[in-house]
Order: structure tokens, then C-alpha cells, then sequence
């Protein structure tokens, strides 16, 4: 009998395409959208080399310390410049261009020639004043106390950092993945569409199908449970194929716990189902109200963990953190988030011992709900 | 008895669906639960069928209690909902196959009885169709061969041919009747008195969830004082000529309306011949004359004061 239910199931689900673009083509598609908007997001934020030009003239030929100094600042990966020697005309050109932000033009004094001001331009400058300052304070001590010059050069090579970065963890903090790991959690409790239609297609009162099966000689519950394993095993499989497409196409980063993020996923997927389950289970009204009641309690979830704005997520946190316990989709967002971040897991077993709580009541509430086996009206 | 109900009550709320229905069902019957829409058929099936509570009343099927885990009684009944019940997903033969497989679980044993249901209802040429492609008639078949499939000895059709096509509708019918000829009893719930008339062996006529009258067609058409009615289409009848009509021995009432004259006579009579001596020596002149019996919306007239179809 189970197979017989499991495989005609397993029919039905494939070929319902309604559910399977929204519970497998949408939150790909969402992804693919969220990759492009946000994948500059952190590239933006890290600091690129400003390009510059220096006038190839006798002056800076000359001036060795000026011309070591701006070679060291233009060499190596977290390099400050872009250096380019040319000459005054070819300089010109290249700022009128805009292919630099500036050129220096060695001599006494140093010159900075730009075409406008911003960041960049105050940087070179800052670097420019900076070099000036140093070989003025060179000077002075030259001419006033030559005897402490090797003091200040020791100073110089002996600078302490009072400031020790600790970190907690091997992973960098990223905002931009809260946003993909909350499209997962979405996508979990799209979940409920599945456990929707389990519960409507075993409820007598709800559709001529379930009388039909519930006069058959079979334990309605059976058949519940033999199709809403098919039904899983179907919302898994996106699932894992949504993972799947995050982790190798766009390359999202879960971190390297491999297992404990497929477990996550299982575990949000069965909370999916069984809050569709249970909202079915409870609304005795349309298939399409209790579709908007699912769509309209996982899109207020998922605003609330961040997923429209991430600051929500932390809003909640600072002043109501009991909501963040209360929202499954910001247990299933954070569990993922603990996982790629921190190299302990006590906050990840916490999320997911708070959504295993959701889905015994989720289950027991519609256990209670669809155990009876007579109607008061059909 | 296959079927045994007993003072059966059921309320929604203050309404009584089923008033202190009785009825037994003997084995081989077609039997016909005939009333008006919100009568209280379908609702006196699912009690039946122990899909919905009542408020009192015993019923027996198979001389056995129903019960929702009365699995060995569920095993030999179909059911043929009034809405369709199958799903849109799979073909016509997957349909039929997997609600036959809720009762048959050798494969072998249920794939000859899948293609016996398909050549029932004739659905050979669509086996590979899904639901959405077949017309009402097609899918009403489907929902047929879904509830039958299994052979049971007990067949509940809840108004079958609801918006179905005159063809379909004679199909569905003369495979009732086969089925019963096949050895299973019947339970026919329908608001057609034709279609009652033409395949129950007997009927039971329910009105606001009672009992109105009980008994074969001819047993209930002879429950009332109504014997021949005669229609006669003319238009140059005068009013004095109504009155001596409505006169002549046996002529219990005569209507005038529309260019239709209405004569009935009361029970045992016949007076064609007189009407027709009467409309010569008038000299009335008409386009058509013709006398029925009593039918079942007659009886159900004659006892509630309604047509069936009110």
C-alpha cells in the first residue's frame, strides 16, 4: 500500500508545475536576481589602488627617497597606487582622460595636479603631505640633534601595535549572505504549498477527492503519511537542487560544515511542510485563502529576518529578541548564518532545537485537527 | 439486508437534514432515493457512508454496524460522488488504477480490473488522457469506473449524471443496470424522476429529509386519487365548453391556459374516447391531443403540494 500511495504521489507532484515553480523555479530565480544585485555589494566596499602618474622629469629622477617612497606605495597586493611614469604632456592627457586621478610633479615643492576633487585626489595628497612631513621632521633633527637620529630610526623600525585582532572565528563577517541563506529559508517554508495540499486531500469536508479516499478501506491517516513522504522527499530534492545552485553556480559560501548545513536544510524543509500542514488543518475556508495566509505568514517571517533589509533582522534583536525565537525563518536563517560564521555550535543547536519545538506543535496541531474520521458537514 | 437505516436523525445547526429516516435495501435491488435539491440525499449517503456524523439512528451495512474503521464493510462498497473526485495529475487509466489499488493490492488482479472498469464505461480511447481534456460526460464516466472499479456488492451513486450529455447519460444508465444485472445492489440518488423511473426496481421519495412514500413505481403511482391525464392543443375553446368538459364522468379537474387544455381524471379511469366524442360533436378544432399516466412528479405533487423540480 505505501508504495502504491508513494509512487502515485510522487506522480501527481511532478506534474503539478504550479507548485513546482513556486516551491523550486522561483527561489532559483530569486537567487539568480540576488546575485546580480548584490554581488558588487562586497567588492565595493574593498579598497581599490588609485591610479597615478608621476612627470618623469629631472627632478624626481633625482629626488631617490621621493621616488623609493612612491614605488613602495605601488607595489604588492594591498598596494595604495597605480604608478605611472610619464611625461608632463602624457600625464595631461591621462587625467584629461580621467584614466588617473592625479599626477605628481616632483620638485621643491612637490606638486599634485588634479582635475577635481574627491577621496582619491585627498589621498594622494595626504600621502604627498605625509612624505613632506617626514623628510621635514628628518631635517630638523639632522640639523638641531644629529646625535638622536639613530633613536628616531629605531623608533621608527620598533613602532609597537597596542590593538590585537582577536577573531572568534576562520570565516570573514558578510551581510550580503544573510540575504541568500534567508531566500533558503523562504524557499523551506514554501514548503507549505506540499503540506497544504496533504491536508486537503485527506480532509472529507475539503475535497470530493479525500471522501472519495476516506471511504476506501485504508486508515486516512496512512495514506496522509504515505503521501506527505512523497511530498517531502519532492521538497527536498529542490531543496538540495537550490543548495545546490547557490553553492556551485553562484558560489555562495556555506562555510565548510557540509552535513550540518544538508541537516539544516532538512530540518527547515520538514518545518516548511508541516506549517503548511497545520495552517491547512486549521483554516476550514478556500484553498486559495489558506494559500494567502501561507504566502502572507512566510513573507512577514522573512521580512522580519532580514530578507527585505537586513537590519531588520538586528532591529529585532536589540528590542524584541523574543521574536527572533518566535520567527522559524530567522531560526532556520540564523542556524545557517551560525554555521558559516562561528566555529561553535551552540547557537546553531539552539536555532535548531527551537525549530524542531515548531514542528512538534506544527504536527501534533494538525494530528489533532485531522484525526477525527466523521464530519459535522461535508 | 445489504443496507438497514433506522430512525436516522441528522441537524445542521436548527435545521433537521434527516428526519427519522428508515429504509432496508435487500440484495440485488436498484434502489432510488428521489427528491428535490437539499432534500437530504446526499446527505443521508455520507451518513450512510459514515463520513459525517448524526444525531441518531442506526445503521447497518452487510448486517454489520458502520463505523469509519469498518474496513471489511468499505471493501465491498463504491461510491460515485455527485463532484468528481479524481486527480488532475494523472491519466484516465492511472486515475482508475490508483483508487482501485486503496481496495486491490495484487497488481496483477487490479490491472484486470482497471481494463474491465475502462471497457464498462468506455474509456478505451482515453486512457492516456488527462482529466482536464475529457468533456463532462467523458469525466463523469472517469468518476464512475473510479468508484467501480474494485467490484463491490454495494454501488452508492450520488446523482451521477449531473450535466452530463444526453448520450453519456444513457451509457451511464444502461451500465447501472449491468452492474446490477452483474450481481451488485444498487443505491441511486437522483433528482431525474425519468431516471429513476427507468432503472429502480424501487424508490424512496424524500422531502426535507422525511419519508414521503416508498415502494415501486407502480406501488407509488397508485398512492393517489390522479388517474389518466389528457393535454389538448386548440385554441377556440369556449368557456362553456370548458365547464361541460369539466362535467363529463370521470373528469376530476380541466385547465385552460395558453391555448392548452388540461384534463384529469381520477384513478382507474380512461376518457380519451369520451373527450375526443365530445371535441367531434363540438366541432372544436385542435392541433394535438394525448394522454399520459400518472408519473412520479405527480405523486410527489399530489403528496407535498410542489413539483419535484421546485
Amino acid at each position: 500500500m505505501f508504495m502504491h500511495v508513494f509512487t502515485y504521489r510522487l506522480k501527481c507532484l511532478l506534474r503539478d508545475y504550479q507548485s513546482i515553480f513556486w516551491t523550486l523555479l522561483f527561489p532559483l530565480i530569486m537567487a539568480t536576481f540576488f546575485n546580480m544585485a548584490f554581488s558588487n555589494l562586497n567588492s565595493a566596499e574593498a579598497f581599490n589602488p588609485i591610479n597615478v602618474a608621476v612627470v618623469n622629469n629631472e627632478e624626481y629622477l633625482q629626488d631617490g627617497s621621493f621616488k623609493t617612497a612612491l614605488e613602495k606605495a605601488s607595489t604588492g597586493d594591498g598596494r595604495l597606487f597605480n604608478l605611472s611614469v610619464v611625461s608632463a604632456e602624457e600625464a595631461d592627457q591621462m587625467l584629461r582622460d580621467n584614466i588617473i586621478d592625479g599626477y605628481i610633479i616632483a620638485g621643491r615643492p612637490i606638486k599634485l595636479v588634479v582635475s577635481k576633487s574627491g577621496l582619491n585626489q585627498n589621498i594622494i595628497k595626504s600621502f604627498i603631505d605625509n612624505y613632506i612631513h617626514t623628510v621635514s621632521v628628518f631635517g630638523t633633527i639632522l640639523s638641531k640633534a644629529p646625535g638622536k637620529l639613530q633613536d628616531l630610526l629605531n623608533d621608527i623600525n620598533n613602532r609597537v601595535n597596542y590593538v590585537k585582532e582577536v577573531s572568534t572565528t576562520s570565516a570573514e563577517p558578510d551581510n550580503i549572505i544573510l540575504y541568500f541563506y534567508s531566500l533558503i529559508a523562504m524557499s523551506c517554508f514554501y514548503g507549505g504549498f506540499l503540506g497544504m495540499r496533504e491536508v486537503s486531500d485527506i480532509q472529507a469536508n475539503i475535497s470530493p477527492v479525500a471522501a472519495r479516499i476516506n471511504t476506501a478501506p485504508v486508515h486516512k491517516l496512512k495514506t496522509y503519511l504515505y503521501s506527505s513522504a512523497a511530498s517531502i522527499i519532492i521538497h527536498l530534492a529542490e531543496m538540495y537542487i537550490l543548495l545546490a545552485y547557490l553553492i556551485f553556480i553562484l558560489k555562495v559560501d556555506f562555510g565548510s560544515k557540509t552535513a550540518y548545513v544538508l541537516l539544516t536544510t532538512f530540518i527547515g524543509s520538514i518545518a516548511g511542510f508541516s506549517f503548511g500542514a497545520f495552517i491547512s488543518a486549521l483554516v476550514k475556508k478556500s484553498e486559495g485563502l489558506k494559500v494567502g495566509i501561507i504566502i502572507s505568514v512566510t513573507m512577514l517571517c522573512c521580512f522580519l529576518a532580514g530578507m527585505m533589509n537586513q537590519d531588520m533582522k538586528y532591529v529585532i534583536s536589540k528590542n524584541a529578541p523574543v521574536l527572533s525565537y518566535l520567527n522559524p525563518v530567522n531560526l532556520l536563517t540564523d542556524a545557517f548564518y551560525s554555521l558559516y560564521y562561528y566555529d561553535t555550535y551552540t547557537r546553531f543547536f539552539t536555532n535548531i532545537v527551537m525549530l524542531a519545538a515548531f514542528i512538534a506543535v506544527f504536527c501534533s496541531g494538525t494530528y489533532l485537527i485531522i484525526r477525527r474520521r466523521k464530519y459535522a458537514s461535508l | 439486508m445489504v443496507v438497514n437505516v433506522r430512525n436516522l436523525v441528522k441537524r445542521y445547526g436548527d435545521l433537521l437534514a434527516i428526519d427519522h429516516l428508515s429504509f432496508s435495501i435487500k440484495e440485488g435491488e436498484i434502489f432510488g432515493l428521489l427528491g428535490p435539491n437539499g432534500s437530504g440525499k446526499t446527505t443521508a449517503i455520507n451518513c450512510i457512508l459514515s463520513l459525517l456524523k448524526y444525531d441518531k439512528g442506526e445503521i447497518e451495512i452487510f448486517g454489520q454496524p458502520m463505523r469509519p474503521d469498518a474496513y471489511d464493510i468499505k471493501r465491498n462498497i463504491g461510491i460515485v460522488m455527485q463532484n468528481v473526485a479524481v486527480y488532475d495529475e494523472l491519466t484516465v487509466y492511472q486515475n482508475i488504477d490508483y483508487f482501485c489499488g486503496l481496495y486491490v493490492s495484487d497488481k496483477g488482479t487490479r490491472k484486470k480490473l482497471v481494463k474491465e472498469a475502462i471497457d464498462f464505461v468506455g474509456l478505451g480511447e482515453f486512457t492516456k488522457f488527462y482529466p482536464k481534456k475529457l468533456s463532462g460526460g467523458l469525466l463523469r464516466r472517469l468518476n464512475i469506473a473510479c468508484g467501480i472499479a474494485h467490484k463491490p456488492r454495494l454501488i452508492i451513486l450520488d446523482e451521477p449524471t449531473v450535466a452530463v450529455d444526453p448520450q453519456s447519460r444513457n451509457r451511464i444508465l444502461e451500465g447501472i443496470l449491468e452492474l446490477n444485472r452483474q450481481g451488485a445492489t444498487i443505491i441511486y440518488t437522483s433528482h431525474y424522476m425519468d431516471e429513476v423511473e427507468q432503472i429502480c426496481s424501487r424508490i424512496m421519495i424524500i422531502d426535507k429529509g422525511r419519508e414521503i412514500a416508498t415502494g415501486t413505481k407502480d406501488e407509488l403511482k397508485a398512492m393517489i386519487s390522479l388517474g389518466e391525464k389528457i393535454t389538448v392543443e386548440s385554441y377556440s375553446i369556449t368557456e362553456n365548453q370548458i365547464s361541460e368538459i369539466g362535467n363529463l364522468p370521470g373528469v376530476t379537474s380541466v385547465e385552460y391556459k395558453n391555448n392548452i387544455l388540461k384534463i384529469k381524471s381520477g384513478k382507474g379511469t380512461n376518457n380519451l374516447e369520451t373527450i375526443l366524442d365530445y371535441i367531434r360533436k363540438e366541432n372544436i378544432h385542435f392541433g394535438r391531443i394525448y394522454s399520459e399516466m400518472p408519473t412520479l412528479n405527480d405523486v410527489f405533487l399530489e403528496i407535498t403540494g410542489k413539483e419535484l423540480r421546485d
